[in-house]
């Protein structure tokens, strides 16, 4: 087993502003890193879960936003977590692993034995202690976490297939066209650190194969890396995928919930995904009421201690409200999430929507959505200062920011 | 004398353009919007334009800089901690707008594009002696918007209509106003509307006449007005200075190119087109009823009609964008592609066509 006085490092992937298009209308307000999921910003979770981690030394958080945009964030959170939270900003894109190289130093400063990878925009229960242990007794350079899914829905992610009994990742592809497994890459890894021997063995068999190709002018026209520069390395097709079989990469399997957060939707859905996993990990975080003294709560319900929450409104389940809320008489909230500021007035009614900062929702109105998390108007978002007008029906609609409707709306998208 | 310019909010309307730029800042017939109206006003001796905004100061103040500069006009801003209508703002530049001289000043709305009449305005605010002049101009859809009913003969107003039900007149609010500084009394620094409350208290005391505007006026705050108001500009342009316009085999109509612009062969561009700075327009390609911002690359034999496309982006070879088409900054038409009114956000790359007006997000 490994000696107690080892230290790990956590390395949480966060991306950055162009890199994904598919968090708007959110994504114009805030860094999708930094979008509250069941009241906590969404890298709140797995930096959570990395603190659970015995011998923790180090976070980073990896990304191509400003520095600015995580400052306040990473002081406040190194804080209240005592331990270190720093942001490293990439200045050009490596891939997945090449990022991981790129500050291979700063990472290596606390000598860790062992160094955790994790996707910021990933829902999972983050099993890591499980993860480090089972990684432990496999023995190899780096074990992998990965969940079941459905036949159908496997080929968006990467697909392995692992031996049953060893556990050993035996082939690794990346959205295949045809059916492979149904066992998929969750995203979250845990090295040793020869991962960094690995990396730079990619970039200078790229590099030999670069100055190679140089001298066969047609062999240049048949590569079809030739376009990658030599230390843009992704962790998916250039390590998992060859060193596959090679008795380097095993498997940890989780049985709990698992899903990306790449659209509003799935924030949505994830929010009260980690809303139900405080039932078991933190109940005094959920909040609770009959109607009496406080507002009547029906499952799940996060509320900010500043939110104010009239005793006469009901709220739940999966709800999320924000600081500095204030939810009027009468008021009925379903699965939601109500961002900072927010006003809703008396009567009003929200169900399946994403209410922006600062917006107002006007008596007798209701803001709903038919709650696919998938679908592009599946459920309803209002961008910042948004204000739907008294009596004014809002359904499956996205509203930018600084909008008012004072008419109302299906199906629309309204810049 | 002095000018205040309305500049107010967002310009959600004009999204996703203004989601790049604040919307006095997008260019019209390749000059930023506000600088029409700015040149307009130093023409006929206006020393000082105050803008009113509430929105993205930093970005406005930077670009004032240079052109106070080089336009030899002091360019000030007066900014909005709350949204005060139509009204408010003046009250809030009130001591930026008076000074001893008694003189009036000019209030314009930023949207608006004409000839600018102003000279014209100055003598018929002379000669009626009253508190405030307004232009309007003459539409064929009168209750879309805010009608002026007036006296014919002396232009003086005698009430506002909002979009009436049934016909009182056809003139409406151009939304250029010249007044004197007695109006800034009764206006209170709380958000009020110019329309629905100061002006008709004016007109009661027979003290407001209006102008019939002469030439072309268009609101380009929205996609489909701007489009059109670049063909009354244009028009406009050919009368006064048609050498600024573009000539060649290769043209057809009114057609507006930067200098540093570059046109392929075989191409046919025009009629309304405005071709903005550092734009390459790659062989074989037709360009009609629209505007191609700063920088953006056309590619060969693509085919672009009624659209705006953004700052830098690209349209690939063989594309077809027509239909009310938004590009916003940077973004990418893959070749072979076809856009019928598709609104598309900035840092986008289009790799499937869109056949029905739709927002791509």
């Amino acid at each position: 087993m490994g000696s107690s006085g080892e230290k790990v490092v956590a390395v949480i992937m966060v991306g950055g502003p162009t890199k994904g298009t598919r968090f708007r209308p959110l994504s114009l307000n805030v860094a999708k890193p930094l979008f509250p999921l069941a009241g906590q910003p969404m890298v709140h979770h797995p930096i959570s879960a990395c603190k659970r981690i015995p011998n923790l030394a180090q976070i980073y958080l990896v990304g191509f936003y400003e520095e600015r945009e995580f400052a306040l964030y990473v002081s406040s959170i190194s804080n209240e977590l005592k331990v270190p939270v720093r942001y490293l900003r990439e200045e050009k894109p490596h891939g997945s692993a090449g990022g991981l190289y790129n500050f291979r130093d700063r990472i290596m400063e606390d000598s860790p034995s062992h160094i955790f990878l994790l996707n910021c925009d990933v829902c999972c229960s983050f099993p890591l202690q499980e993860m480090l242990e089972a990684h432990r007794r496999y023995g190899g350079m780096g074990t992998i976490l990965v969940i079941k899914v459905s036949a159908e829905s496997a080929s968006q992610f990467g697909e392995l297939v692992a031996d049953p009994d060893t556990k050993e990742l035996l082939h690794y592809t990346e959205k295949p066209e045809t059916f492979v497994s149904d066992l998929i890459n969750c995203g979250v890894y845990v090295f040793t650190p020869d991962i960094f021997t690995a990396i730079q063995g990619v970039s200078s068999q790229r590099k030999d194969r670069a100055n190679l190709r140089r001298v066969s002018s047609f062999e240049a026209l048949q590569s079809a890396t030739r376009s990658l520069p030599t230390d843009f390395v992704r962790l998916d097709q250039d390590i998992l995928s060859p060193l596959a079989g090679k008795k380097q990469l095993y498997t940890y399997e989780t049985m709990d919930f698992w899903e990306q957060i790449k659209t509003p939707g799935m924030s949505l859905k994830c929010s009260a995904l980690y809303l139900a996993q405080f039932r078991y990990t933190s109940p005094h975080l959920l909040a609770s009421g009959d109607g009496s003294k406080s507002a009547t709560i029906i499952g799940d319900v996060f509320i900010h201690p500043s939110a104010k929450v009239h005793p006469t409104a009901k709220i739940g389940p999966n709800v999320s409200i924000s600081a500095n809320a204030r939810i009027g008489p009468g008021a009925r909230l379903i699965s939601c999430i109500i961002l900072d500021d927010v006003e809703v007035m008396e009567n009003a009614v929200v169900i399946h929507a994403i209410v922006g900062w600062k917006s107002s929702i006007g008596r007798w109105s209701r803001v709903q959505a038919a709650g696919d998390f998938n679908a592009k108007l599946g459920i309803t978002i209002l961008g910042e200062a948004v204000s739907v007008e008294d009596e004014v029906v809002v359904v499956n609609s996205i509203v930018l920011p600084n909008k008012t409707l004072n008419v109302s709306v299906q199906e629309e998208i309204i810049l | 004398m002095k000018a205040l310019i309305l500049v107010g909010g967002f310009g959600t309307r004009l999204r996703p353009l203004t989601l790049s730029v604040p919307k006095p800042l997008v260019e019209f017939a390749n000059k930023p919007m506000i600088l029409h109206q700015i040149e307009a006003l130093k023409e006929i001796g206006v020393t000082e334009v105050v803008l009113a905004i509430n929105y993205q100061p930093e970005v406005m103040l930077n670009f004032l800089k240079e052109f106070e500069a080089k336009l030899g006009i002091k360019i000030t801003c007066s900014q909005e901690t709350e949204p005060l209508g139509t009204a408010g703002p003046l009250a809030l530049a009130r001591d930026k707008l008076i000074d001893d001289s008694g003189e009036p000043f000019f209030v314009l709305n930023s949207d608006v594009i004409s000839e600018y009449p102003l000279k014209e305005m100055i003598q018929f605010h002379k000669t009626h002696g009253g508190e405030a002049s307004i232009m309007v101009t003459k539409v064929d859809e009168p209750s879309k918007y805010g009608v002026v009913v007036m006296e014919e003969a002396t232009g003086e107003v005698e009430r506002f209509v909002e979009k009436p039900k049934i016909f009182v007149g056809n003139k409406i609010n151009a939304g250029i106003y010249l007044l004197n500084p007695s109006v800034l009394d009764r206006i209170e620094l709380r958000p009020t509307s110019i329309e629905k409350e100061v002006f008709p208290k004016i007109a009661a005391d027979k003290q407001l006449y209006a102008m019939v505007l002469p030439g072309f006026w268009m609101d380009i705050g929205q996609p489909r007005d701007y489009i059109t108001g670049l063909r009354l500009y244009l028009d406009s342009l050919r009368k006064k200075s048609s050498s600024r316009l573009a000539t060649g085999p290769h043209v057809v109509g009114n057609v507006l190119v930067d200098e540093t612009a570059k046109i392929g062969e075989g191409c046919l561009i025009g009629p309304d087109v405005a071709i903005g700075p550092g734009c390459v327009v790659e062989s074989g390609v037709r360009l009609s009823r629209c505007t191609v911002m700063r920088g953006v690359r056309i590619k060969k034999h693509a085919c672009i009609s009624s659209s705006i496309i953004g700052w830098h982006s690209t349209v690939g070879q063989w594309a077809r964008v027509e239909n009310m088409t938004i590009l916003g900054e940077d973004v990418h038409v893959c070749d072979e592609i076809y856009s019928n009114g598709g609104v598309v956000l900035p840092h986008k790359e289009i790799k499937s066509s869109i056949l029905k007006p739709e927002i791509v997000m």
